[in-house]
C-alpha cells in the first residue's frame, strides 16, 4: 500500500512538472494592497487570456524594506540557472542598485506599452540610469492632508507651515523617518524648501559638500518638531486625522483617497501640495535577468501597463496616478473617476510641486542628517 | 556501537539545527559588526551605533526594565489572589480571564492598543462618557507609556501562570500557620509565599525581558519613532541604508543587554535544579 502511495505521489509530481513550468511568480514590494492587486485583479485577468498559466503573487513587505528583500533574493540566486521570481514590483532606490548589479533584464523594447511612458522616472531612478529596465506601474504622491473644518486657509508653502505650527502647537503630525515614507517625503520636502538648491539634489551629480548646507534647515526642523506630534506610521497619521487629534499631516495621496472611499476618513479632509513641493515615487515593473519565464513576464507587464488596466485598476481601484502617460487613458475613464484624482491637487499643482525624491546618495545623507541632528 | 556514540548520534540532528540556525548566524553577525567597509577589523559600526542610537539604547533598557517591574507587580497580585483569595467569585472570574492576552500575538495587541490608547481612543472616550475625565484633559498614550502598557498587558499572564503554578504547589501548612498567627493575607503573600517562589518569578521575568527586547511591532506601531527601541533602529538601518554592519553592531549591543538577564537565569537554573 505504502509503495503504491509513493508511486502515485511520484507520478503526480512528474505529471505536475510541465504545469509548474507555466507558473508566473510575481513578487511585489509594497503594502498588502499591491499583493492583492496582482492576486485578485491582474492575475485572474492574465490567466484568462493565457490558459494553463498560473500567476502566483508574493508580497515582500511595505516600503524600501520590501524591495531590499527582493534584491537580496535575486542577489543570492545570482549563480543559479533561474531565479524564483519572473516579475518584480520594486521601489526606486532598489531599482537603481539592481540595474547596477546586473540583476535585471533589459526588457522594455519587447513590450509595446513601454512607448506609452513618457515620465522621467522611467529613465532615471534617484540618479541611476534605468532606461530599458523598468516600466512604472503607477506614480504616487505625498501631500499635506488637512481638516477643512479646523483650517480654512491651509499654508501655501513650508515657511507658512512653520508659522502655522508655531501658532497651533500639536496640531500637525508626521511619522518621523522610521515609521513610513510619508514622513521621509516630508523631511525631503523640508530640505528642498530650506536646504538650498532642490534641483541639485534631484538631478545630481553628487557632491558630498552639499550636506553641510543643511545644518540650519535641520536645526529649524528640530525646533519645529517640538510643536508637533510624531505619529506611529503612515496609517497612524491618517488615524489621528480621522479622530480629530491633529489638523494636518503628510500622507500618500492614494492612501488618503482609499481611506476616504472606505469611510475611514471624514469627507471634510482635503489635500494640499505646498510649495516648493513634496516627493512622490513610482513603483516599477521589472524582470529579473534570470527569470524562468521571461516571455510570459513581458506579456504580463504589457497587460498590466495597457491603458485599460491602468485606467480601471490603477486609477479607479487604487487612486494612484497612472504609470503610463495620462493622455493614453482618455476615453477609458469616466470623468468622475478622473476628476476625483485632481480635485484638491490640480494637474498644475502636480506639474509645479510634485518632485521626485533626491538621488540616492543625497537621500541617504538626508536620512542620516535627520538621525544625527533632529532625532538625537 | 557504544552507548556514547549512540548518544552522540541521537543528539546530532538537534546540534546541527542549533549550529546552523543559531550559532552560524550569531557568528556571522558578530563578524559583520566588527568588520569595516573595506574589510578587516574595525569598530566603525559601533561608533555609528553609539553616535546615533545611544539614546535609544538607554530608552530600550528603561522601557524593558520598567515593563518587567510592572509585570512582576501585576503578576504577583494576580497569582496571589488566585492562591490566597477567599472570595470564590473573584478568584473564578480572574482565573477565567487572566490568561487571555497569552493567546494574542504582539502585533495584534499593538494594533488594538493603537485605537485603545489614542487621545480620542476607546479608553479616554470611556472615561469621558463615565464623567471621570473632561474631554480637554484627554491625553494620548501612544508614546513610551503605550509601549510599556502593551508589554505589561501581554507579558503579565505568562509570568502569572508560572507564578500561580509555583504558589499552588507550596506547602499550605506554612501559609495557614501564618494566617492563624494573625498575619494579613498580603503579609502572608509577601513574607511567606513569595520568598519560596522567588526563583520561578525571576526566571519568568528574565524570559519576559528577553521577549520584550526582541519585539519590533509594538514600538513600531504604538509609538512615534523618536526615541525608539533598538529593534526599530536595526530594521531601519537595513531597510533604508542596506547597512548590515551597524544593524549587527546594534544586535551585539542587544546580546550584551540580554546576556545580563541570561546570567541571572543560568544562576537560578543551576542553583535550583529542576527549575525551568
Amino acid at each position: 500500500m505504502r509503495i503504491l502511495t509513493i508511486t502515485c505521489s511520484v507520478a503526480a509530481l512528474l505529471s505536475a512538472s510541465p504545469l509548474a513550468a507555466q507558473t508566473l511568480n510575481v513578487a511585489s514590494a509594497g503594502d498588502q494592497n499591491m499583493v492583492d492587486y496582482v492576486k485578485d485583479y491582474l492575475g485572474p485577468m492574465f490567466e484568462k487570456s493565457h490558459p494553463g498559466v498560473k500567476v502566483v503573487s508574493v508580497g515582500t513587505g511595505p516600503g524600501d524594506a520590501g524591495s531590499q528583500k527582493i534584491f537580496e533574493k535575486l542577489d543570492a540566486q545570482k549563480g543559479a540557472a533561474t531565479t524564483d521570481f519572473d516579475v518584480v514590483v520594486i521601489h526606486q532606490k532598489a531599482a537603481g542598485t539592481m540595474v547596477k548589479q546586473g540583476l535585471l533584464a533589459k526588457y522594455t523594447d519587447k513590450v509595446d506599452t513601454a512607448k506609452l511612458v513618457s515620465s522621467e522616472t522611467a529613465k532615471n531612478s534617484l540618479g541611476a540610469d534605468v532606461s530599458g529596465y523598468v516600466i512604472p506601474m503607477f506614480q504616487s504622491q505625498t501631500a499635506l492632508a488637512y481638516n477643512a473644518d479646523m483650517l480654512k486657509n491651509p499654508p501655501d508653502n513650508f515657511a507658512e507651515l512653520k508659522e502655522w505650527v508655531k501658532k497651533n502647537p500639536k496640531q500637525f503630525g508626521y511619522n518621523g523617518i522610521k515609521g513610513g515614507m510619508s514622513g521621509v517625503a516630508f523631511v525631503a520636502g523640508w530640505i528642498y524648501a530650506f536646504g538650498g538648491d532642490a534641483g541639485k539634489l534631484i538631478q545630481g551629480p553628487y557632491d558630498p559638500a552639499e550636506k553641510a548646507k543643511w545644518d540650519a534647515a535641520f536645526s529649524e526642523l528640530k525646533d519645529f518638531n517640538k510643536n508637533i506630534v510624531i505619529t506611529p506610521g503612515n496609517a497612524g497619521t491618517l488615524d489621528m486625522l480621522n479622530r480629530g487629534e491633529i489638523a494636518m499631516g503628510p500622507v500618500w495621496v492614494d492612501m488618503f483617497y482609499s481611506w476616504q472611499a472606505d469611510g475611514k476618513l471624514p469627507p471634510n479632509m482635503k489635500l494640499k501640495l505646498a510649495s516648493p513641493g513634496m516627493p512622490g515615487q513610482p513603483m516599477y515593473y521589472a524582470v529579473p535577468e534570470k527569470a524562468a519565464q521571461p516571455k510570459l513576464a513581458e506579456e504580463f507587464i504589457a497587460l498590466a501597463t495597457s491603458p485599460q488596466v491602468q485606467a480601471d485598476g490603477i486609477v479607479k481601484k487604487f487612486n494612484w496616478y497612472p504609470g503610463i502617460d495620462a493622455k493614453n487613458l482618455e476615453g477609458k475613464l469616466d470623468k468622475t473617476a478622473w476628476d476625483k484624482l485632481f480635485t484638491d491637487i490640480t494637474p498644475a499643482d502636480l506639474s509645479k510641486n510634485a518632485k521626485p525624491f533626491p538621488i540616492a546618495p543625497y537621500f541617504n545623507d538626508i536620512l542620516e542628517g535627520y538621525e544625527k541632528k533632529v532625532a538625537n | 556501537m557504544s552507548p556514547r556514540q549512540l548518544a552522540l548520534l541521537l543528539i546530532a540532528p538537534g546540534l546541527a539545527l542549533v549550529a546552523g540556525l543559531f550559532l552560524y548566524p550569531l557568528c556571522f553577525s558578530l563578524v559583520s559588526a566588527f568588520t569595516g567597509p573595506e574589510g578587516g577589523f574595525s569598530l566603525q559600526a559601533f561608533g555609528k551605533a553609539f553616535e546615533l542610537y545611544s539614546g535609544d539604547v538607554v530608552f530600550t533598557i528603561v522601557i524593558v526594565v520598567t515593563s518587567c517591574a510592572l509585570t512582576a507587580v501585576a503578576a504577583v497580585a494576580i497569582a496571589g489572589t488566585l492562591t490566597l483569595g477567599e472570595n470564590p467569585w473573584v478568584v473564578g472570574a480572574l482565573r477565567a480571564l487572566y490568561r487571555w492576552p497569552l493567546f494574542i500575538p504582539f502585533i495584534v495587541a499593538a494594533q488594538c492598543m493603537r485605537t485603545f490608547l489614542a487621545k480620542n481612543g476607546l479608553m479616554n472616550n470611556t472615561f469621558v462618557s463615565l464623567g471621570l475625565l473632561e474631554p480637554l484633559q484627554a491625553a494620548s498614550y501612544l508614546d513610551w507609556r503605550g509601549i510599556i502598557i502593551t508589554f505589561v498587558w501581554k507579558q503579565t499572564p505568562f509570568v502569572a501562570l508560572l507564578l500561580a503554578g509555583a504558589l499552588a504547589s507550596l506547602d499550605r501548612a506554612t501559609l495557614e500557620a501564618g494566617r492563624n498567627l494573625g498575619a494579613s493575607r498580603l503579609r502572608v503573600l509577601i513574607e511567606l509565599a513569595l520568598p519560596q517562589v522567588m526563583p520561578t518569578l525571576l526566571v519568568a521575568l528574565v524570559l519576559s525581558f528577553v521577549t520584550m527586547l526582541s519585539v519590533l511591532s509594538v514600538p513600531m506601531m504604538v509609538a512615534g519613532s523618536q526615541p525608539t527601541m533598538l529593534t526599530v533602529d536595526m530594521a531601519f538601518r537595513i531597510n533604508a541604508y542596506g547597512d548590515y554592519a551597524t544593524a549587527n553592531a546594534l544586535g551585539v549591543i542587544t546580546y550584551l543587554i540580554s546576556a545580563g538577564a541570561a546570567i541571572l537565569y543560568l544562576r537560578h537554573g543551576m542553583a535550583k535544579e529542576g527549575a525551568p
